[in-house]
């Protein structure tokens, strides 16, 4: 099923181009518009669908869009032109889509229009630009000066029908924007359980933790789950906590698992950490007082805001692989990785076309293990908390909610040596 | 569909593909194979999408002022016959020196095939492909017209299709003739350097004809009719735009046919 709706997204990217291509030259290219110019069909479609899609899909795409626009009778320019400029477009709206979401976490529609129209406009120029390089007739600078400015408005008019028809034909539903979690809130309670003050944590269902009948999850998307220490009791975790009562307290340690839906595969150690986790103490200036006062959260404060199977489906990990399932050795990188963005909040039990659990794992979280209770801060340290004994050892490495996230720390968002090792190994010709 | 490392390699074999191709087709100066290959691949396509696409373009034709297709056929009649009015406009006399010159022994050496637009080029060339091609006996550098006047000429013509350079189009130049003065010239297409406005650049080669408005353009003829066959209305002067102390004279022309409505034309082949 998922194979087949796979071979059907493939064929409609295809046939989305043709359609632009024709409807280009038969019917945009002789509309008598004001303005002298005609807006880019096909542009828009490359765009939209690196936008959709990605950095490979968008310039295969561009370049095949390109290339029938070269050479479709009536193109008076030289064949490779239009290829050249919407492969990069292609290339570059998958790029820059894939980054923002890689640093923001989420994919908005506005991110996506943003990029769309930024790439339609280069593409625009693009256009413009190398036909004058190619010294063609047709492209003078006056042509230019008259034609260039309508027909980026043109494109720009179009850029949300064009997001909106490929993102239907695709299939992919338009990103909404998954609700924050509140981190610090969670911390508290988490916090608490670990330093035993409350004893234990309510017993949550995470979304996601049941999978659904109809469309299993793809293999390489971990499933995480919440439980009594029985990485198979799904149905007492599930059934424990419904998001309209105020969590209760059981008198159970917590315990994350994560594991593949597959029964056979080996869970693997978790890596012992002898810190919480890079600062993750950091966002709360008071560290001893607050975490020892048994104000339970607020109610309601694990409800979504909306239903986490809205946050987007990504089909690939947000960077260089770190957090793809199917390949073993990437496993402690996902044990000690944080929990997706939405895990905490209750799925909508009678949806099952898709798990809510699966959103991607996103950069934003917070810093890895800081979920583990295993080894709780020590209590001795807590007692008297020195001057500055919280300050991470250097700055750059900063947890997102303890500063506000800069470039640097997208970069430095996770070990440098994952890559190193990784390319390392890549050098020596060790294959994962 | 993983897009990730195997990303760069691909671009860089898409972009040097790219620009093999660009590489290619300036060397053969614009009509590389893949013109062709796009021609017979793209033109039934074309085809197909303007059929369907009828009721669109006779709106667009309706709302810049031409109607529907009850009147194609008719219009395909009249533009023959205007065609062949056009070729005896040429008064006897011109006719002799013509044939002199060019070496045309009577204007029935022509016919003209009449043809349908079926699609056009981008925002910066004016181009348009018709819907007939070498099966129909059309080759390069034939005349087309309408029932207004000039449109163009061939460029490439393929199997079932053909693609027509406007004469607006920067890169296409006409020679003609002042009607009444017989002073001769060249009108060049000013593409989209004045925006949405279609209008043509006269030269005339002497620096001492009288040149004012209203004065009608006609095509002076190529040897053997190619490009362009004598004696096609192409337009009227509209504004004299020449400097004064220039060599040359200089004016816009206005077109006679609707470039931006174009539907049924005609190619002027030889018998």
């Amino acid at each position: 099923m998922t194979a087949l709706r796979r071979i059907a997204q493939a064929l409609a990217i295809p046939v989305v181009l043709l359609l632009a291509v024709t409807l280009q030259l038969a019917l945009v290219n002789r509309a008598p518009l004001p303005g002298g110019a005609a807006p880019d069909l096909v542009l828009l479609a490359v765009a939209a669908i690196a936008v959709c899609t990605g950095p490979m899909t968008g310039m295969l795409a561009g370049f095949c869009g390109g290339l029938a626009l070269d050479i479709a009778p009536p193109a008076a320019h030289l064949a490779g032109e239009y290829a050249l400029v919407f492969c990069l477009v292609g290339y570059a709206c998958g790029r820059a889509r894939n980054a923002i979401t890689y640093a923001t976490g989420e994919q908005t529609m506005i991110t996506s229009l943003t990029v769309m129209a930024l790439g339609v406009a280069a593409g625009e120029a693009g256009k413009a630009a190398l036909g004058m390089m190619l010294s063609n007739p047709d492209v003078t600078s006056p042509a230019v000066k008259h034609v260039l400015p309508v027909a980026i408005v043109y494109d720009l008019l179009l850029c949300p029908f064009a997001y909106w028809l490929v993102s239907l034909v695709l299939r992919r539903p338009a990103p909404e924007r998954a609700p924050r979690p509140e981190f610090a809130q969670v911390a508290t309670a988490f916090r608490a359980a670990s330093a035993g003050a409350l004893g234990a944590v309510p017993a949550l269902r995470l979304a996601g933790s049941t999978p659904p009948p109809a469309r299993p999850p793809a293999r390489h998307e971990p499933k995480l789950r919440l439980s009594a220490g029985r990485p198979s009791s799904l149905s007492g975790t599930s059934a424990a906590f419904s998001p309209a009562k105020p969590p209760h307290v059981s008198g159970r340690a917590v315990k994350l698992n994560f594991a593949e839906h597959k029964a056979g595969t080996a869970v693997p150690q978790p890596r012992q950490r002898t810190s919480p986790g890079k600062g993750w103490l950091r966002a709360r200036p008071a560290a001893g007082a607050p975490v020892l006062k048994h104000r339970p959260p607020p109610k309601g404060w694990l409800r979504a805001g909306r239903p986490a199977g809205t946050a987007p489906l990504r089909r690939r990990s947000p960077g260089k692989g770190w957090l793809r399932g199917a390949r073993p050795a990437a496993t402690p990188a996902m044990r000690s990785g944080s929990p997706p963005k939405g895990w905490l909040h209750a799925g909508r039990p009678g949806r099952p076309g898709r798990p809510a659990g699966t959103p991607a794992l996103s950069r934003k979280s917070p810093a890895r293990g800081w979920l583990r209770p295993a080894k709780p801060v020590p209590p001795a340290r807590r007692k008297t908390p020195g001057r500055g004994w919280l300050r991470p050892a250097r700055p750059a490495k900063l947890s997102w909610y303890a500063k506000s996230p800069g470039s640097q720390w997208v970069r430095r968002s996770h070990s440098p040596w994952s890559s190193r090792r990784r390319r390392l190994l890549a050098l020596v010709g060790v294959r994962r | 569909m993983h897009d990730g490392r195997r990303t760069r390699p691909v671009l860089i074999v898409l972009l040097i593909a790219a620009i093999a191709l660009i590489t290619l087709d300036f060397r053969d100066a614009g009509s590389s194979p893949a013109h062709a290959v796009g021609a017979d691949v793209f033109g039934p396509v074309e085809r197909t999408a303007s059929a369907v696409a009828s009721p669109f373009e006779s709106l667009f034709r309706t709302a810049s002022g031409r109607d529907s297709s009850e009147i194609a056929s008719l219009q395909k009649q009249n533009d023959q016959l205007r065609a062949q009015l056009a070729q005896s406009q040429v008064t006897t006399q011109e006719q002799a020196q013509l044939s002199q010159l060019l070496h045309l022994t009577n204007a029935s050496h022509y016919r003209v095939v009449a043809a349908t637009v079926i699609a056009a080029g981008g925002a910066y060339s004016d181009t348009v492909t018709i819907d007939v091609g070498t099966r129909a006996g059309i080759t390069t550098n034939e005349t087309v017209l309408n029932g207004d006047g000039l449109v163009g000429t061939v460029t490439a013509a393929a199997g079932s299709s053909a693609t027509v350079q406007l004469a607006t189009d920067a890169a296409a130049t006409t020679g003609v003739r002042m009607d009444g003065t017989n002073e001769i010239g060249a009108v060049t297409g000013t593409g989209s350097t004045l925006g949405a406005v279609q209008q043509l650049k006269l030269t005339l080669f002497s620096a001492t004809a009288v040149l004012q408005p209203g004065q009608t353009v006609v095509t002076f003829g190529s040897v053997g009719g190619r490009p362009y066959v004598p004696g096609v209305p192409v337009g009227t002067v509209t504004q004299v735009t020449s400097q004064p102390g220039a060599l040359t004279q200089t004016a816009l022309v206005q077109p006679f046919a609707d470039f931006t409505g174009l539907g049924v034309v005609g190619v002027v082949v030889s018998k």
